[in-house]
């Protein structure tokens, strides 16, 4: 029985982003994942015993300048040799990007495709062909499978392919293609790579991304790993998902509708976490939260987010030691809806003023000249990777004179009416 | 809205206290409490009543979190009314005044006008604390109007500190131009961790190009390896060939050499030495035997010049015997002049004894002194008597006075005694008192038993309530007997038994109709269940309007007042239709319930028939009651005049059996007290009796008698008195014994003394002839005899040693006779020459003369000896010369010489022979060496091709090649070696990815920060302008009320306020002093005034928003404590007329505040409330 691994967009030595390490924060544990989710491919392959392993592309990142990280990857690769299996890698938009692939010598056993034209590799005494074209250039915008060779008759037939396929959002548009154009082919798998979630395009034959190894960011959720394939003796192939990564990112979002207050608001998130922690009992799990929903206690926590952050990830170091990390904290609750009666006074002009703003992107606009000397400080990759910075943006002013609001309300009201 | 009323049903102290707070069109309400009569639990208690209970309370110290109840009535301006109790949780807090059907929160907060709990308490309370906060705060921002105008507007006391809070929570995470700052502090890690990714990171050609440069210097390294061993061979070989040049000259030389030799024959190893060793020891042996035979000559010469000394030898005994008398001559000559001294000595030692002695005597007549033994034994005894006698008498003497002085003091101590009295007759009497003595003590224990049952006695009839007092009469008193007693008794339990039935029945029936008003009750409260009567009154109510309607019909008169009546009984109905509906409706209705709950009605008939049964019931056990009560009376009337006569009043017969049986005591008591009386009497007459015998025999001996002394002390007294004259009697008896004894021991004594002396006087006869042989006289003491016998011992004893000495002198001369006469005997035979010479000398001369006859005798035996040693020698060296020459012999064959001359020739030709074959060899081998697999022939052949001349420079080019080779492939070495640690470094390592991490976390946490920051200023920011805006609207109306109360509350001591600029040309809030122009900045105003300046601040807020909106309670607590009475008066005033447009609520402790308010505000205006809990 043949058996392979398909894995694409391993993006070896990408850092996970902005996570910020906390008091109590597992900092061992997020260190050089993707090369730990890779060394764990590599394990899998070996201890699978599979005839080959297929990388759909995006070997490296783009704009990743070491060339350790490519004696890493050849390095692995020997392991693979040593082990007797073959591995066929078509280069991606990122790896057609990276200055390492340029001059880096792989051993014998990986096979990369050329770039100018498609090509099959056979592989011996096997009847296996894999067919597959590299980019060449970091955006191609021609559908390479098109001239993909017609499928060898007798023997089983992998496309290799880095592709947007039809289009999918979040990810550059190379290289499309239409799944009837790869049906066409009459290969018996479609090995596909770029697109990082893991989707199965097609049945019969399977057309499939793998999705990537190990995710980089809140937005990609979930287990990540590689597609291992079993083909049996009537050449039908059998698809089996193996998770590969060391840090899961899950969004947990927590209604926290008609809390009362701040600290059934804790309750309710401890529950969301202790399912998370229950799917996902062997990896580190890093968690967005975000609480949403109506609740008496909006302008409690409003008031101080701060402590209401370090409120939730102290509750993680306590519930989950080492077994989770807070990215971040969104704090999307609503306060229970008022009645329309309008306040009168100073504080009620107040409050007056701060709905007046909202609703005038010009004054709003105005407020950002209070944040002119800190964005003149900020460093360049801040503003690019940061989503929680927009000071051009009204929408962002007013959520933040949104969260203010309450804040200040409680700072001159504080300690009041309740002694 | 206002609080109509505040009922503190359970919260904190308070259990149902109600505070009225409705009087007065609004009211200030100053509700009083001293200290702990919770005034804070009621102040708590007007908020916590509107928005609920905090979670954590302090006010359940009385009842419980569950049990926690605030009551209220509200009035809202339109005249609404809500009224609802409060409860602590966690929802539904709110519910009805019954307490039990829940309110919705929004009910109470359409009172409020939107004003939540935080500012409701800032807005509408003011409090000491907040009031000095304020003040403070004013003078600390310098009277910025913005500021006060909003605080006064908002009631935030502490506006500044807040706005404050902002810009420094700001700082601390950025400043433009600071380090320390978070998000500084950030930035700056980001660059620096930038900087390090950037040198972390491995640029792919770098790897490529030290790869490459590793590869070539690989390959070179090959090469230049090969060069340098094709040099290392020809090097080697060259020099081979050079070195076997002058080996194979050698080797030439060495084979013609050989030829010279070809005929030596070769001797054995060590022929030569053999050789020269028989010719050394020939020599040797030749030599020997001529030195033995030179010696035996002069040996034999010696021998023949030697003396005979044999004749004194013959007489060596005697000569040596003389030789040691010599010695003891020499000694004993000088012994004798130290013994013919010392026995000189003692003869004139002895001779001046002698004078001492008897001077008349010569040494030669001294034998007469001599004393005999027996004689000198004498007077030693007679020495010792004396001594014992003399002693003795001494001592009887002493003893005999002693006695004598003993005896008169007995005498005289015999005399000192009194006179005896005669006490016979007082013995008597005392041994008949001591027999009746026990009697007294009888009557005391009598007497005692018998005062003690009175006491006893006296206690019980007391305790009895008996008047009769005397034993004689208690015995006589008519007690009622126990038949009498029991009889009542019975009476008594079974009317008691009674009335307890008949107390608990009424009891159970009571319960049971309690219990059936509860039911009836609770049936009422489910819903008034309709009665038959019901319907029945609204059936007629029915009819009658169908009464008035048909007469309507049938056009009857029917009167209008009637009408009127009928519809006004029917509430909503305008006309009699319409009332008639309702009446129908009604009784619909109610025959429609009462069929609906006919079970209901059912079980309230029930309950109403029980319930009358059960009240008839209970009138009949009461009446039953009082009979019993009746019956139990006359029984108690009865029993009482059993008991007059003993003038007792009766308790319970019960009761009375013990008080009975306690009599019957009693009087036993009694009887036996008489009885001891009577016992007494007797007792005391016997004692009496024995007291008067026992005076007489006292009065006799004129001792005094009182008449009340008793028995047992004239007892004492008197035994007392026989027993001192018997010790007199007894006395006087020891004394006279005694004297007569002394006088006996005197008599004996003195006798003893009168034998004594007899025998000193015939000791001192004896003692004369004893010393008349010494020459002493009668008076001589015997130490006198003893020295003068010392004297004469050693006088004798000198004079034999001197006798002793004059034998050994004499004995000394005669030795030296017979010495001398020995000595001339000897000389004569041996040596005649010495005749005439002392015979000492000669003795010495002899001596002398042996011994050198001895010495020569020795010396002639060595010699001899000798000579016999060298004849030995002499013939052994003979042997060896002739063996050595025959050896010789035997080696000139071996080496074919004729003689032994020619030996050393035929030796060295030998030896010449064996060398060269030698050096040949080591040539050929050495060759054979250097060939390097060659023989040597070949290798003979192959280096003589080479020219020698030019072999050493063509060593001398290789050995540069190979330095040259050795350098290049050094240097080649370490180029690997470098570019493999540079490939070494670059292993694949994950530095630079690590660095990248941190830098993702740094950007996240800057994310948070900054996001933070942007919070922080917008809200600063936007409080800004809120203060802005707000001073802008409503400056002048809240100025200008301000003014006013200002001016009124610090009793005109300022006129009132006035915006002004301060240096910089900010607007600032300035006081005006009356009557003047001058200002007052804030900054000048005391603490106190500051404080004022905040309440009028306050007020004119509050004021402003009333104009427009409507009224909540203003709650004050206690802020006038430090105001002086004219200012507090002042602001009672100024709150007076603030409570015209709202209700003010005024807590205090202070006792004089709601006084004074009374004397100063229109009682209108003002409702007093005293809290206690």
């Amino acid at each position: 029985m043949l058996k392979f691994i398909h894995a694409a967009d391993i993006h070896l030595d990408s850092p996970l982003l902005k996570l910020d390490a906390y008091e109590g924060a597992p900092t061992g544990e997020i260190r050089g994942a993707t090369r730990r989710a890779f060394e764990n491919l590599v394990q899998t392959a070996i201890n699978e015993k599979v005839a080959f392993v297929l990388i759909a592309g995006d070997v490296y990142d783009g704009d990743w300048k070491d060339y350790n990280t490519g004696l890493y990857f050849v390095s692995r690769m020997g392991r693979l040799r040593e082990a007797g299996i073959p591995v066929f890698i078509v280069a991606g938009n990122h790896d057609a990007a990276s200055t390492i692939t340029k001059s880096l010598r792989l051993p014998e056993n990986v096979h990369v495709f050329p770039a100018d034209r498609p090509a099959t590799l056979r592989l011996d005494g096997m009847d296996v062909a894999v067919h597959g074209q590299s980019f060449g250039t970091p955006a191609v915008k021609t559908d390479l499978a098109r001239s993909y060779p017609p499928a060898v008759p007798g023997c089983f037939n992998v496309g290799l392919l880095h592709t947007c396929a039809t289009g999918r959002e979040g990810h550059e548009p190379y290289a499309p293609c239409t799944l009837e154009t790869l049906r066409e082919k009459g290969y018996d798998y479609w090995a596909l790579g770029h697109v990082h979630r893991r989707e199965v395009l097609l049945e019969d034959p399977p057309v499939v991304f793998a999705g990537n190894i190990q995710g980089r960011h809140a937005r990609e959720t979930g287990p990540k790993g590689c597609v291992l394939v079993s083909v049996d003796d009537a050449g039908r192939p059998n698809l089996d998902f193996r998770p590969l990564d060391v840090v899961r990112w899950e969004a947990a979002a927590v209604d926290v509708a008609g809390a009362e207050n701040g600290h059934d608001l804790l309750d309710r998130f401890r529950e969301t976490l202790s399912k998370h922690l229950e799917l996902n009992p062997d990896v580190l799990t890093v968690l967005r939260v975000t609480l949403q929903g109506e609740t008496a206690a909006h302008d409690e926590i409003m008031s101080d987010p701060e402590r209401w952050t370090n409120e939730i990830r102290a509750t993680v170091v306590d519930e989950a030691g080492e077994r989770a990390w807070v990215e971040k904290v969104k704090l999307r609750t609503q306060p229970p809806p008022a009645g329309d009666r309008k306040l009168d006074g100073a504080v009620g002009e107040l409050l007056a003023l701060v709905d007046e703003l909202a609703g005038d992107s010009e004054a709003l606009g105005s407020l950002s000249s209070e944040l002119a000397d800190l964005e003149k400080k900020l460093p360049r990759e801040f503003k690019e990777a940061a989503e929680g910075w927009r000071p051009d943006d009204p929408r962002w002013l007013k959520g933040l004179l949104a969260e203010a609001k309450p804040m200040l309300v409680r700072r001159l009201l504080q300690g009041r009416g309740d002694e | 809205m206002k609080i109509l009323t505040l009922d503190l049903i359970a919260f904190g102290p308070f259990t149902g206290t109600i505070l009225d707070l409705s009087a007065g069109a609004e009211g200030l309400h100053i509700v009083y409490g001293p200290n702990e009569a919770g005034k804070s639990s009621a102040l708590r208690a007007v908020r916590q009543l509107l928005y609920g209970i905090p979670e954590r309370s302090k006010d359940d110290f009385v009842h419980p979190f569950s049990r926690m109840r605030i009551g209220g009535k509200l009035r809202s301006a339109e005249g609404e009314v809500l009224e609802v109790v409060r409860r602590k949780g966690r929802g539904g807090t709110l519910r009805s005044a019954d307490d039990k059907t829940a309110v919705e929160e929004s009910e109470v907060e359409r009172f409020l006008n939107g004003i939540d709990a935080g500012l409701f308490a800032v807005m509408f309370g003011i409090g000491y604390e907040d009031l000095v906060a304020g003040g403070r705060e004013i003078v600390r921002g310098g009277g910025e109007i913005g500021r006060l105008i909003f605080a006064a507007g908002s009631g935030v006391a502490d506006l500044g500190a807040v706005a404050e809070g902002l810009q420094t929570e700001a700082d601390a995470l950025f400043r433009p131009s600071g380090q320390k700052q978070k998000i500084n502090e950030a930035v700056g890690r980001l660059k620096q961790r930038r900087a390090e990714l950037k040198e972390a990171q491995l640029p792919g050609q770098d790897w490529v190009r030290h790869d490459r440069a590793l590869q070539e210097a690989v390959e070179v390294k090959a090469l230049k390896e090969a060069e340098f061993a094709e040099a290392r061979r020809s090097l080697s070989r060259l020099q081979r060939i050079k070195e076997a040049h002058p080996v194979i000259a050698g080797r030439r030389e060495t084979l013609k050499a050989l030829e010279t030799v070809a005929g030596a024959v070769l001797l054995p190893e060590g022929f030569a030495e053999r050789r020269s060793d028989a010719l050394t020891r020939l020599r040797v042996a030749q030599t020997e035997r001529n030195l033995a035979t030179a010696n035996l000559a002069g040996l034999s010469k010696a021998v023949s010049e030697l003396e005979d000394p044999s004749g004194l030898l013959g007489q060596a005994e005697a000569v040596e015997g003389v030789h040691q008398d010599l010695g003891s001559q020499r000694k004993a000559a000088r012994d004798r002049i130290a013994l013919e001294t010392r026995r000189n000595t003692l003869r004139t030692e002895a001779r001046q004894v002698l004078r001492n002695l008897r001077a008349d005597l010569a040494l030669e007549d001294a034998e007469k002194l001599r004393i005999r033994k027996p004689e000198a034994v004498r007077i030693q005894d007679l020495g010792a008597e004396y001594e014992r006698i003399v002693t003795r008498i001494d001592g009887t003497r002493e003893k005999a006075l002693e006695l004598q002085q003993a005896h008169a003091a007995a005498a005289s101590r015999l005399e000192s005694l009194p006179k005896l009295r005669p006490v016979e007759e007082l013995r008597r009497r005392l041994a008949e008192a001591e027999e009746k003595l026990p009697l007294e003590k009888q009557l005391a224990a009598v007497r005692a038993q018998a005062g003690e049952l009175l006491q006893v006695c006296s206690r019980s009839r007391v305790r009895l309530g008996l008047t009769a007092a005397a034993p004689e009469e208690l015995i006589c008193l008519p007690a009622p007997s126990l038949e009498t007693l029991r009889l009542c008794e019975d009476r008594w339990e079974g009317l008691e038994r009674r009335l307890a039935s008949l107390a608990e029945e009424v009891r159970k029936t009571e319960v049971e109709l309690a219990e059936t008003d509860r039911r009836m009750e609770e049936t009422r409260l489910a819903q008034e269940v309709p009665t038959e009567a019901d319907l029945a009154v609204v059936r007629d109510a029915r009819d009658w309007g169908w009464r008035l309607i048909r007469r309507k019909l049938q056009d009857e008169d029917v009167g209008e007042t009637e009408v009127v009546e009928f519809i006004a009984g029917c509430p909503g109905a305008g006309s009699l239709p319409d009332a008639f509906e309702s009446g129908l409706r009604k009784s619909d209705e109610v025959s429609d319930r009462l069929r609906r709950e006919a079970d209901r009605v059912a079980s309230k008939a029930r309950l109403l028939a029980d319930q009358a049964a059960l009240r008839i019931r209970l009138a009949a056990l009461r009446g039953e009651n009082m009979g019993a009560q009746a019956e139990k009376e006359a029984a108690a009337a009865e029993w009482a005049d059993v008991w007059r006569p003993l003038g007792v009043a009766p308790r319970s017969p019960r009761e009375m059996r013990q008080w009975l049986s306690d009599f019957k005591a009693l009087v036993d008591r009694a009887g036996e007290a008489l009885k001891r009386a009577v016992e007494a009497g007797a007792l005391a007459e016997e004692v009496d009796g024995c007291r008067a015998a026992l005076g007489l025999g006292l009065q006799a001996l004129s001792e005094p008698v009182a008449a009340e002394e008793a028995l047992s002390a004239m007892v004492r007294r008197a035994r007392k008195l026989v027993e001192k004259e018997d010790g007199i009697g007894r006395q006087v008896e020891e004394l006279a014994r005694e004297r007569e004894r002394l006088a006996g021991e005197l008599e004996s004594a003195r006798s003893r003394l009168d034998t004594l002396e007899e025998d000193h006087r015939r000791w001192q006869r004896q003692w004369e002839q004893a010393v008349q042989p010494l020459g002493l006289g009668a008076g001589t003491r015997p130490a006198e005899a003893g020295a003068v016998m010392e004297e004469l011992k050693s006088f004798f004893d000198k004079l034999r040693e001197a006798e002793v000495l004059q034998q050994r002198i004499e004995g000394i001369d005669r030795d030296a006779a017979a010495f001398r006469a020995k000595v001339a005997a000897l000389s004569n035979a041996v040596a005649p020459d010495l005749a005439g010479r002392p015979a000492e000398e000669a003795a010495g001369e002899l001596q002398r003369r042996l011994t050198t006859g001895r010495e020569a005798q020795s010396k002639r035996q060595a010699l001899q000896k000798q000579i016999g040693q060298e004849q030995a020698r002499l013939s052994e060296a003979e042997i060896a010369v002739a063996e050595i020459e025959g050896r010789l012999q035997a080696m000139c064959a071996e080496a074919g010489c004729k003689s032994s001359d020619e030996l050393p020739e035929a030796e060295r030709r030998s030896t010449r022979r064996r060398q060269l074959e030698d050096r040949l060899r080591q040539e050929e081998e050495r060759l054979l060496l250097l060939g390097g697999g060659s023989t040597v022939a070949e290798f003979i052949r192959e280096a003589s091709a080479v020219d020698p001349d030019g072999i050493t420079g063509e060593i001398e080019k290789l050995k540069e090649e190979i330095e040259r080779l050795t350098a290049e492939k050094s240097e080649l070495d370490q180029r690997i070696g470098s570019e493999r640690t540079e490939l070494g470094r670059m292993d694949g390592g994950d530095k630079a990815a690590l660095i990248a991490e941190e830098i993702q976390g740094i950007i996240g946490g800057l994310e948070q920060d900054a996001e933070h920051y942007a919070r922080l200023k917008i809200a600063s920011r936007v409080l800004a302008m809120a203060m802005e805006r707000f001073r802008e609207k409503s400056q002048g109306p809240i100025l200008k009320k301000a003014s006013g109360l200002f001016s009124r509350i610090t009793c005109e001591s300022f006129e009132g306020l006035r915006a002004d600029q301060d240096p910089d040309g900010n607007p600032v809030l300035v006081g005006v002093r009356k009557g003047e122009t001058e200002t007052v900045p804030v900054e000048g105003m005391s603490d106190g005034t500051a404080d004022q300046l905040y309440l009028a601040l306050r007020l004119a807020g509050l004021e402003h928003y009333l104009d427009a909106n409507e009224p909540l309670p203003f709650i004050v607590d206690d802020i006038l404590i430090k105001f002086d009475n004219d200012r507090a008066a002042a602001a009672l005033q100024a709150l007076a007329e603030l409570s015209k447009k709202t209700q003010v609520i005024f807590f205090t402790h202070h006792r004089h505040l709601p006084d004074m308010a009374q004397k100063l505000i229109a009682p209108e205006l003002l409702v007093i409330h005293e809290l206690g809990v």
